[in-house]
């Protein structure tokens, strides 16, 4: 490696980060405005201090920290995710596993900054880090958290900018080295999490987060809002770039989601037994919360809320249709993210501040200043998010790639689709006359043939039985308009005319690479409702078909069964 | 060879380096008090000194008495005598220069219906009672100050150990190595503890110019500051400001290793109790009826 490489690297890495169509600079310049915002709002709290926010000697930690604690859940639950993937060998979710890494390192470093502001003497910040400054070690739990956090964040940043670097080289990761780093990442996660609870937990002065059931409690719901914010990314991925993710792998995610509600609702019950059964000085807090205290009721309306959005998500995802349905999945976890940052915010946070160790009532809201300020991390964030899932994507779709990298041959076991692919393909170019096609097709007793253009062999379209129906139907437009909606699927998209391949071929195809899985293939199939897929090279160029028969004979010979 | 141009360039950013990094060690990157030296200890006082001369335009005297041998000091409450008069509240803020604009204030005094007084529960107290008169029928007053905990929770969570007991059990902060994340004041049982929300301001003629590093000289925005038993004072022999100030004698406090103090007459004469005793903090701070 030398200058020149490097200096190619960032260039390639700039260009595929920075560069892109209108819905990113639209979303990245929404971003830095919320930046610009919250920065100003900073400076302001910086030269005034803590004073303006709503947060006073009674109720001491308020938005700032309630945010931190919810995003540690999300960085937790974004590598959790891992479990499944390795464990069970869920291959569907491996492939996303460096997306959910990626998701824990921003949420690690909007956490850390969530922190940060909330600290009254940031620029003394070093004093808390071991060495440098003076940690209280083992004593606080706050230095164990921000040990724990950094520890993970830079296993986090060096697992995917290994991956990154070698995939940039088109090597393969070593998996001596990776397979250990990930899972040594599982207990960190699973720490980060259960660190930030002991923090309040072992406050024995706040009866209302001195519950044994609150680090796991802090998990459960983990596992509820990080998978459903990873749905969502998924799902906007997919829209807006080149991005794939299979259905099936989103569908696991949401299972997790309705197993760890179910829990998550269960220990919230078993607390409220607890409390509300031996109905001792310490139910104060929790009756603050959950009914009001007189006429202190500010956060009733808002935990009600927060449950019944829980109580939905959970039932969403429980029912499989429900769970399947797009539509409903979107809504299931947009409703699991807002309930979860209710209850592990400032449901948790703040009614722990009320009543204050004297019996003092204080209610608290974040003022304004503090909702810029959050705004204003939350996009710093989203932006650092949006630009490394940039650079993730170019780098598995090879567009980041070292140019003497050997091509991409994605790491898959199992059957591809070169391998039960009919390789030796009958293919026509956009001047072919119908006619011929058509006896190609019968003469070959095949269902569709691929059009390609003479000199580089790049596949443009496929013709098949029902373009030609179309074409002989289209003569009595009568008849087109009583079997068209029958026999045609794409009939009313399209109307095509004319006498040559190219004019009635069904554009663009659907198409593979020769290394695709098998069970992506079939995907592909009942998903689109198509017949065959073509398969092409990067360039694009015909490489083979793969129908339905193929698949058929592939899955009877290697006897595998999908559930 | 260097050329002239290339030694002048090369001696300003040595000198500037030089200075930037001594700047930065003085300023920013500066040890913990706690580690100096004696003689690192003075000169940093000597700052410190001349600093508050800079802003308040008065000369502030700092100190930084250390512990007295064999000396571990108590306080003693009567109950039976406080009147709530919130005396001792503002000889405080005024002895430990506490912030006007923004009001700090160490103690808090919390009027309860005797009936409803319990020692670990506060719900049904009453912080802001203001009578024609006290004391009044039917209440008792309970004054509440840090409680200088032999095993301080506020200290065990501390991310930076800026708060710790000295050896005569005083709880202190250094303010200069606070980070404010207020996980102390999460901590504390007694809500003892308070934040500068924003820049504490004291007229320049109300401040108290005899001071003690660990307790009132002037504090700044964004750390947490708290009762000392007035360190300034006790550990140069004198009572606590809120012990002179009380006009009934309801304020008792001494050295709990001199059998022949009053704090060990009462401990041994009355039934004393501390406040929330089931959290195991062992306050050195002891409640007790004299009276009834």
């Amino acid at each position: 490696m030398n200058r020149k490489d490097i200096i190619n690297f960032f260039k390639g890495l700039l260009e595929v980060t920075f560069k892109g169509g209108k819905a990113f600079y639209l979303w990245m310049s929404l971003l830095t405005l919320l930046l610009l915002i919250g920065l100003a709002t900073y400076i302001h709290q910086l030269r005034e201090g803590l004073i303006i926010t709503n947060m006073r000697d009674q109720v001491s930690w308020g938005f700032y920290v309630s945010n931190f604690t919810f995003l540690v859940g999300i960085a937790a639950a974004a590598v959790l995710l891992i479990i499944p993937a390795y464990l069970y060998s869920f291959k569907p979710i491996k492939r996303i596993v460096i997306y959910g890494e990626l998701l824990a390192i921003s949420a690690v470093l909007t956490a850390l900054l969530f922190l940060f502001v909330d600290f009254g003497k940031p620029e003394r910040f070093w004093h808390a880090i071991p060495f440098i400054g003076t940690a209280n070690f083992p004593y606080s739990i706050l230095s164990w958290d921000m040990l724990v956090l950094n520890s993970y964040l830079f296993l986090n940043l060096f697992i995917v900018l290994y991956v990154g670097g070698r995939v940039y080289f088109g090597k393969e990761p070593d998996r001596r080295l990776l397979i250990p780093l990930i899972l040594i990442s599982i207990p960190l996660a699973v720490a980060v999490h259960t660190v930030t609870a002991f923090v309040y937990n072992g406050l024995s002065a706040r009866p209302f987060w001195n519950a044994s059931i609150l680090a796991p409690r802090f998990l459960a719901s983990a596992f509820c809002s990080g998978p459903a914010l990873l749905i969502i990314i998924f799902k906007v991925l997919r829209r807006f770039s080149g991005f794939r993710i299979e259905e099936k792998a989103l569908s696991k995610l949401a299972e997790i989601i309705a197993y760890a509600m179910a829990i998550n609702i269960f220990l919230m019950l078993a607390e409220m037994y607890k409390e509300y059964y031996s109905n001792t000085i310490h139910l104060t807090s929790l009756k603050y919360l959950y009914e009001g205290l007189g006429e202190y009721r500010r956060f009733v309306f808002p935990i009600r809320f927060s449950m019944l959005l829980n109580l939905a998500g959970l039932i969403i995802f429980l029912i499989p249709a429900t769970r399947k349905n797009p539509l409903s999945l979107n809504a299931g976890c947009v409703m699991i993210i807002t309930g979860v940052w209710i209850e592990k915010g400032m449901g948790l946070v703040v009614p722990g501040f009320i009543p204050s160790p004297l019996g003092e009532i204080y209610e608290y809201m974040p003022s304004i200043r503090e909702v810029f300020i959050a705004l204003g991390i939350f996009s710093a964030g989203a932006m650092s998010y949006t630009l490394s899932l940039r650079a993730a994507i170019a780098l598995e779709t090879g567009r980041l790639r070292h140019p003497q990298a050997p091509p991409i041959i994605h790491e898959k076991e199992g059957l591809r689709a070169r391998d039960i692919m009919t390789s030796d393909v009958i293919a026509v170019y956009p001047e072919t006359p119908i006619e011929e096609v058509a006896t190609l097709l019968l003469k070959y007793r095949i269902s569709g043939i691929p059009v390609i253009d003479r000199e580089e062999r790049r596949v443009l379209g496929v013709v098949s039985e029902s373009d030609i129906i179309y074409k002989e139907i289209h003569k009595d437009p009568e008849l087109l308009e009583r079997i068209g909606g029958i026999v045609l699927p794409a009939y009313r998209q399209t109307v095509k005319r004319g006498d040559t391949a190219g004019e009635i071929m069904s554009s663009p195809p659907v198409t593979a690479f020769p290394d695709t899985g098998l069970e992506e293939l079939i995907g592909m199939i009942t998903e689109k409702k198509i017949k065959r897929i073509i398969i092409v090279d990067s360039q694009g160029r015909l490489s083979g078909i793969v129908s339905r028969i193929d698949i058929v004979r592939a899955v009877e010979k290697e006897k595998i069964f999908f559930n | 060879m260097l050329s002239r141009r290339q030694f002048i360039k090369t001696g300003i950013t040595l000198l500037g380096s030089l200075t930037l990094s001594s700047c930065l060690k003085q300023d920013i990157f500066r040890e913990k008090f706690q580690e100096l030296t004696g003689e690192e200890k003075k000169a940093f006082l000597k700052r410190l000194e001349e600093r508050y001369e800079r802003k308040y335009g008065i000369r502030i005297n700092v100190d930084a008495t250390p512990p007295l041998k064999d000396a571990v000091f108590g306080y003693g409450l009567d109950l039976s005598r406080c009147i709530g008069c919130r005396r001792c509240v503002y000889a405080c803020m005024k002895e430990n220069n506490q912030s006007r604009d923004i009001p700090i204030q160490w103690i808090r005094v919390m009027r309860i219906k005797k009936e409803d007084f319990n020692p670990s529960d506060f719900e049904h107290s009453e912080h802001y009672y203001s009578p024609e008169e006290v004391p009044e029928e039917g209440y008792i007053y309970i004054p509440i100050q840090c409680q200088q905990c032999e095993r301080p929770a506020c200290v065990k969570v501390c991310p930076t150990k800026a708060t710790w007991k000295e050896p005569d059990g005083i709880v202190v902060i250094d303010y200069e190595w606070c980070i404010g994340c207020r996980c102390c004041m999460a901590a504390c049982p007694y809500w003892a503890r308070r934040f500068n929300w924003g820049e504490p301001y004291i007229p320049k003629e109300e401040l108290n110019p005899y001071t003690h590093y660990y307790g009132n000289r002037p504090r700044m925005r964004g750390v947490v500051e708290k009762c000392t038993f007035c360190i300034q004072r006790t550990r140069k022999g004198r009572y606590p400001a809120c012990v002179e100030a009380c006009p009934v004698g309801a304020r008792k406090f001494g050295n709990l290793l001199d059998p022949q103090s009053e704090i060990r007459y009462i401990l041994d004469n009355f039934r004393v109790f501390r406040l929330k005793a089931e959290l195991n903090t062992e306050p050195k701070f002891f409640y007790f009826f004299s009276l009834g």
